[in-house]
């Protein structure tokens, strides 16, 4: 094959691509679509349930102060902290829970692994920036709410390629 | 290609020298006639490394690699942790093909732990493990682009990627940093309806990888900026002992995954890619057709996995290894053979934990390669190399 045909040939399969969709994602309109509701752990039987490894959400009613999730993230990334909560909040005899900075966080997950008490699930929520070094430091108030994630776009094949749509 | 260099023996200089040379940098005085040029440690291309190279004019007569700049001690860090929560920091080295650097720890661990492991846990290794090899070869194949000047070969790759980091972020949770592999299977079982929608997306990437060889491999400024630089041969390939796509380009059918099969990889059949040319091109192509290689063992893999059964064991917490118990382990990773030496003791951590990693024992070829060669060739062989700094550092 000579030069000149190779270039024209590498120009071509080029300009093909015009005629095919877009597959960016348009990200702050269009979010991506996860499976299921976030990470979560069955400690029975030993095994998690996929989902995307996002912020932590926190039942209060099961969990019992037993610091697991804690021991767990000190070889990892430090960012879980035992904190005391009000004794008005109190579900548990010690009346501490954990309280998560994701200025630390590396969403291994390990946490939920740790928990026996179904108590600690990961959500779909990804967004989590914040303009101060202390927005980042979750509470066990704040870990309590499930948040709301906009889903909606997924990949799509079609014969003129893929696309997010 | 190599040129006739001319003698510096017959230039005669009268001007007297500079004495000083700023001190700690490795720096020595040569010939007037050569200069030494530093590239790096800011980013040469991907991750901190510093080429120290001697320059006549536009052609290298020596290159000393530097490496060391992004050590991170990850063996000592092993030593203080239990062996499950080595995990998250032992992918750390190569984030995009994070499986394959857990790969071989977790089989290590499994033989130290006498561990059995479930056969469906075992085939969604294989499926993980092949679908990061491409995204990790995606990722190179980018920087390849760009170093080369292509700026299209570097959009598409990265784009592409997308589609299968889309399955492992189905898969796993994470987009790059999985912690995944666990010693007695996989952290969780595959999400419903994930086979249609893995086959649908790994049908359509092979698609698309192969409209690259009309945009890239065959193309003819490609192909006269990489073929016959950096030519290692068999021998030479076999000597200095680099592995990998630099040993397959270099006509050594050697694949880790054939010769030393883990998991399932002896029910599945695996063509391996060998060239004999041994130039920056056939370092550049064989990756690209590994992808190919592995599309067809995820779609085996598939076909061949039971739909239902445990993926994990249920390990009891903490669990000790035997005293001075020892286990090498290696894999076939995107740049090479990847192994573990682990020593246990009777403790939850490991006594000591080695790392053999693919990156450094293929960089001990760049200065034979770079000798001889234009200076504007040195981005094109040093990354055919499927170099990556933070893994050769540790």
């Amino acid at each position: 094959m000579g030069t000149a045909t190779g270039i024209i040939r590498a120009l071509n399969s080029g300009i093909k691509h015009l005629a095919i969709k877009r597959f960016t994602l348009r990200y702050p309109e269009e979010k991506l679509k996860f499976v299921g509701d976030g990470y979560q752990f069955d400690p029975s039987t030993g095994v998690g349930i996929a989902g995307l490894k996002g912020r932590h959400l926190l039942f209060h009613d099961h969990c019992t102060g037993c610091q697991l999730c804690s021991i767990a993230c000190e070889g990892v990334a430090e960012a879980i902290a035992m904190v005391k909560v009000p004794e008005e909040h109190k579900h548990n005899k010690k009346a501490i829970m954990p309280q998560i900075d994701y200025g630390k966080c590396v969403f291994c997950g390990l946490c939920v692994d740790a928990c026996p008490f179904y108590a600690l699930y990961m959500t779909n929520d990804y967004e989590l920036s914040s303009f101060s070094k202390e927005g980042l430091i979750y509470t066990p108030a704040q870990l309590q709410v499930k948040p709301y994630v906009q889903q909606d776009s997924e990949i799509k094949i079609t014969d003129r390629g893929a696309s997010h749509g | 290609m190599t040129t006739e260099l001319p003698t510096t023996s017959e230039i005669q200089i009268d001007k007297p020298s500079l004495n000083w040379l700023p001190p700690g940098l490795g720096l020595q005085k040569v010939d007037e006639r050569i200069m030494t040029l530093n590239v790096g440690p800011q980013h040469p291309g991907s991750g901190h490394m510093r080429l120290i190279v001697q320059i006549d004019g536009d052609y290298i007569i020596a290159c000393d690699p530097d490496p060391g700049y992004v050590h991170r001690g990850e063996e000592k860090m092993a030593e203080y942790r239990n062996y499950i929560l080595n995990i998250p920091h032992l992918e750390r080295p190569v984030i995009h093909d994070s499986c394959n650097v857990l790969y071989p720890y977790v089989l290590g661990v499994e033989e130290l732990l006498g561990i059995e492991v479930p056969e469906r846990a075992k085939y969604v290794r294989v499926i993980a493990s092949e679908l990061n090899r491409c995204i990790y070869i995606m990722y190179w194949l980018a920087i390849y682009g760009i170093f080369l000047g292509h700026s299209t070969m570097f959009m598409w790759p990265a784009g592409d990627r997308e589609l299968l980091i889309d399955l492992m972020e189905k898969m796993t949770g994470a987009r790059v940093t999985h912690a995944h592999f666990v010693p007695g299977g996989v952290r969780n079982d595959l999400p419903p309806n994930f086979e249609e929608v893995c086959l649908r997306q790994v049908n359509y990437f092979e698609k698309r990888i192969k409209e690259y060889a009309a945009v890239f491999y065959d193309n003819p400024i490609l192909i006269s900026r990489t073929q016959d630089t950096g030519v290692l041969s068999r021998q030479d390939a076999i000597r200095l002992g680099t592995t990998g796509s630099v040993l397959r380009a270099s006509g050594v059918d050697y694949d880790l995954r054939k010769k030393e099969p883990y998991d399932v990889y002896d029910e599945l059949d695996i063509h391996t890619n060998v060239m004999k040319e041994g130039d920056a091109y056939a370092r550049s192509k064989i990756p690209w057709l590994d992808m190919m290689e592995s599309c067809n063992i995820i779609r085996q893999a598939l076909q061949k996995m039971p739909k239902s059964g445990s993926v994990r064991v249920k390990l009891k917490p903490n669990p000790k290894g035997k005293v001075f118990d020892s286990v090498y382990k290696r894999v076939e990773s995107g740049r090479g053979s990847l192994g573990y030496y682990i020593v246990s003791d009777a403790k939850p951590e490991p006594y000591r934990l080695k790392m053999s990693v693919p990156s450094f024992r293929n960089l001990i070829a760049l200065p034979y390669l770079l000798k001889g060669e234009k200076l504007g060739n040195m981005p094109s062989v040093y990354w055919s190399l499927n170099y990556w700094p933070v893994e050769a550092d540790r």
